[in-house]
Order: C-alpha cells, then structure tokens, then sequence
C-alpha cells in the first residue's frame, strides 16, 4: 500500500521537483497559447496597439477562399497520408514479425526514414523528383510510363507530398504494429487452426479486432503529425504550386509571417488546433469503444 | 497440413518482400549519398548515371565557401544545451511523477505536443522580440526545450516507474531527503535511461526545423534552416545540396541507431514498449 503514506512527513517530499518543469510549460506553452487566443481576438499589428475586433478574423476564415482551399488541401493531404501510412504500415509490421534471418538489420534500416531532418528528407526528394533529370522520370521512362512533373504539377503536388511523407513515416506506424503484434495472444490462433480457418480468415477476424489498438495509437499519432503538416511542405514547394499544397498551417504561417496579419494568423491557428484536438477526442473514443 | 515445398516457397516469398521493401527505404538515400560524391555534370546527366568516378568536391566546397563549421555550432549548441535543459527539468519532474503516480504533469506535456508549432512562434516572436533576443541563441535553446523536455519527461517516467519502490522507500527512511533518493539512489539506477533520453532529445532538436527557421538570426541560423537557404541559392549546385544533406542526417542517423530499441518508445510517449 504505497499510497498510504505517501502524505505522512517525510515520506516524500518530492512534489517540488515538478515545479520547474511546470513553470517552463506555463511560460513558454500556457502563456503564449492564452495570447494567440487573445491575438486571435483582435486586429493586430507590428509597433501598434491591438485592437479588439469581436471575432471578426474568425468570420474572415468563413470568406477566404484560400481558407478553405487550405482546408481542404489539408484533409485531402491527411486522408492520403494515413489510409497509405496505415495500410503498409500493417503489412509492414506484420513482415517484420515473421522470424527470419535478418530482422534485426531490417528494423535498424527502417527506423532512417523518420530520424532523418525532414530537410534532408525534402532535399532528397527534390532531386529525386525533378521533373527535367530526377531519377523517378527515369524510372518511369523505362518502365515505358509517361514522365510525371510531380511537386511542380497543381493537380499531382498532394499525392507526391503524401508519398514522401508515406516513405518517411511508415516505418514508424510499421514499428508500432509490430509492438502490437508482439503482445498477440496465442490462444485464438490455436482455436482458428482447430477450427480448420483459412489463413485470410485468421487476419481477418482475429488479428485485425486483436490488433485494433496498436492501430488507433499509430492512427492518433500520424493524425495529429498529418494535420498540422508543414516541414516537408515548407521546404519542397512552400504551398506552390499555385496553392495546390497550400495546406492551413502553411497557410497559417504565411499570413501570420509574410503577410504579417498577426490576428488572423492567430485565428487560423486556434481553428487547425481545434480540428487536431477534435480527431485525437475521435480516436480516444474510438479506443474506448475497443476495449 | 503444408507441404515443405509451399513452406519453403513462403519462406523465399518473405525474404523477397523483406528485400523489395528494405530497398524502397534505402535506394533514395543511397542516391543521395551518391549525388554528393558526383560532379555537378554527373549529378545534372540524364539518363542518371550510376557509374561515375567519386569525388570529395562539393564537401570541399561546402566548407570553403559556406559558414558550414559555424552552423554545425549553432545547431550543437542548440541541441546540446536545449537537451541539457530539457534533462535538468524533465528528470526530477519524472520522478515526482512516477513517485507519486500522478499523469497530470504528463499529460501537460501531450496537450503541448498536439498544437501546430506555429502557434506558438507568433507569441514567441512577439515575446522574445520585445526582450531583444530574436536570432540570440538562448531563443532557440529555450524553445527547442519544448521539444526536448516532454520527450525527456515520457521515456524517464517508465525508467523511474521501473525501480521496486521498496529501494526508495528505505532510503527514505534511512534518513535520505527526497533530493538525496533522487540523485543517490534513482539516478544510478536509471543511467540507460538518461543515455537514451539524452540521445532522443538531441537526435529531435537537431532535427527540428520549424522554431530555428523564424527565430533564428544571422549569427546563430541552424543546420537545418542553412541547408533551407541553399536550396533557393544554389538550384544549380544540387551535387553541394546532397552534401550538406549527408552531413546533416549523419548524427541523427548514427546515434539513433544506438537507441532503435527505444525510439519508437519515446515517439509515441510510452504508447508501445522497446
């Protein structure tokens, strides 16, 4: 019974030990939060006072075009990332868990993708995709395919995005999978080949449902990554072209730090977190509901 | 019942899936790493060529005509300090929150981890503009801490909350301050835990891009945001981009490789064990 004393003097004493870190996720997270909201509440500008405009920058969102084009470039970009990230990531783990010379290796070679700088994740895909000498024209000219303009095609620049991003993080979403399949118990297994199931039948109605969870936590994680994109989009096109990859947080950014219109930027903001924490608040029920 | 013959085709099946897939992840980076080693004339041939005699040129270059020593400084600083930070408020912090069982602290730290990053850097621009300190390198290590302390916070708790709790119980009682069980008794005893930690904290610092890009200034510009700027400067010299490129994703890629195990661990804040 560790809890029983844990009030009686001298027991522990350790309850200070939070303050400095608290202090520093007041100072520099609490505290600039609660001023973009008030931000977000006014009109705002470098050098002068804010001025109170009454939600004003909130009902310009609903007006902006680009808004809601980076509103939607933002799902589309997430729904993309995550239905590819989520289905190799399973089949992925899965591979992984099958015991053969060599795993360990390829779970070392895996865990690159996403310790890599996405600016050096961006640099290389640059390259590689170049529409006049990239390699992947090269690829695609072999194969007797049409070359592609990829990052510098309006209609292709989102799905390119999406693969980048797909290559870099599906090894994470992979890994946690694979933590997933770790724990498996063997018991339904043993039932399932009692019961004669065919090998598709097993994935289907046993390790899917046992594997549902590992599968949300990947899920939670890439969601709340996927929805605020902006590294890799920032350094390969910056939102180009013409918008196409404009997605809210780049969009966000370019108002608040080119366009210097602090309030609105604000607003946008406090919105895109509203929509991340809104999806982590789905999957957590959606978790709740598993278990 | 299987036969040895489809058993052994499935085993062949698997290993060639495990290379197809081992080679979409490694062939880019392997021509980047290529890239860097070739002429500005290889790197610019189409058809791509895969033979070519290597050179050391665009790292020679790199060196002698950018400040490349002088980021590689910033971004050490800024990563090695803002770990050192992060450390510092983040491992008694874990340990009062494993020694008192409490999640509030930690889940803090997740609500923080949700926001977009730019939603901070308006008040922070704001903020450290008014104190004089944009493009000081206090600015970046103070908020690179943000990315260092959770990270810090989330793999110590289970470190801590791995300690019998009889070990600190009697310290306790043998007359050691909560300070003394911490720093005698626990820190011992969680010494992977801080090697881990201090290695995942400095991988994602000198990974990060975003803060170093606004808040950074001439003087104290990281690696990442440098190896940003060459990209618009220098369209042409993409041998001297991958070069960059190289030596940027090195010590990330190394001392990452060092910790795997726990990688995954620390990035999903405890959600899927080593």
């Amino acid at each position: 019974m560790p809890r029983a004393h844990d009030n009686a003097p001298g027991s522990g004493g350790a309850y200070w030990m939070l303050i400095p870190a608290v202090a520093f996720t007041v100072i520099l997270i609490g505290l600039p939060f609660l001023y973009t909201i008030y931000l977000s509440l006014h009109q705002f500008v470098f050098g002068k006072d804010a001025l109170f405009n009454a939600g004003r920058n909130y009902l310009l969102m609903l007006q902006d075009r680009l808004f809601w084009n980076g509103l939607w470039v933002t799902l589309l970009l997430y729904l993309i990332s995550l239905a590819l990230q989520m289905a190799f990531g399973l089949y992925l783990g899965m591979l992984l868990d099958r015991s053969v010379w060599g795993r360990g290796l390829l779970r070392t070679i895996l865990i690159s993708p996403f310790v890599m700088p996405s600016v050096v994740v961006g640099m290389m895909w640059l390259v590689i995709l170049d529409p006049s000498i990239g390699a992947a024209n090269y690829l695609l000219e072999s194969l007797a395919l049409p070359r592609s303009t990829w990052l510098a095609s309006p209609l292709l620049v989102v799905p390119t995005i999406a693969l980048i991003d797909t290559w870099q993080w599906t090894p994470f979403v992979a890994l946690i999978i694979l933590g997933g399949m770790q724990v498996l118990p063997i018991e339904p297994y043993e039932a399932a080949s009692i019961d004669g199931a065919r090998r598709w039948q097993t994935f289907w109605y046993i390790t899917l449902p046992l594997l549902r969870p590992a599968m949300i936590t990947a899920a939670t994680l890439r969601s709340v990554d996927l929805l605020r994109f902006f590294d890799t989009i920032y350094i390969t096109t910056q939102g180009g072209p013409s918008n196409a990859s404009t997605t809210l947080n780049i969009y966000a950014f370019r108002v608040g730090f080119e366009f210097f219109d602090i309030g609105y930027a604000s607003a946008q903001m406090i919105t895109l977190l509203a929509i991340v924490f809104g999806a982590v608040m789905a999957f957590t029920q959606l978790r709740r509901h598993t278990l | 019942m299987r036969s040895a013959g489809s058993k052994r085709l499935s085993t062949l099946l698997t290993y060639a899936q495990f290379v197809l897939v081992s080679l979409v992840i490694v062939v880019p980076v392997a021509w980047m790493l290529a890239a860097s080693f070739k002429t500005s004339a290889e790197v610019t041939a189409y058809p791509p060529r895969l033979l070519f005699r290597p050179t050391l040129a665009n790292y020679t270059r790199l060196f002698a005509t950018t400040p490349f020593l002088e980021y590689t400084r910033n971004s050490l600083i800024v990563a090695g300090v803002s770990t050192a930070l992060g450390l510092l408020l983040a491992v008694p912090a874990a340990y009062a929150v494993s020694w008192y069982r409490i999640t509030w602290p930690a889940t803090l730290t997740l609500a923080a981890r949700m926001a977009p990053g730019t939603l901070f850097l308006l008040p922070w621009y704001i903020m450290f503009s008014n104190l004089g300190l944009i493009g000081s390198h206090w600015t970046l290590i103070l908020t690179h801490t943000v990315i260092t302390m959770p990270l810090v916070l989330w793999v110590m708790m289970s470190f801590f909350d791995a300690i019998p709790r009889e070990v600190l119980e009697s310290a306790l009682i043998d007359g050691c301050s909560a300070s003394a069980a911490l720093l005698r008794v626990a820190v011992p005893l969680v010494r992977p835990g801080i090697v881990v930690s201090t290695i995942l904290a400095f991988v994602f610092a000198w990974n990060y891009f975003l803060f170093a890009l606004v808040l950074s200034g001439f003087s104290s510009k990281t690696l990442p945001v440098a190896a940003f700027n060459f990209i618009g400067e220098g369209a042409t010299n993409w041998g001297g981009l991958m070069a960059a490129a190289v030596l940027i994703a090195l010590p990330p890629l190394i001392l990452a490789f060092g910790v795997q195990r726990w990688l995954v661990h620390g990035l999903t804040f405890g959600a899927v064990k080593g």
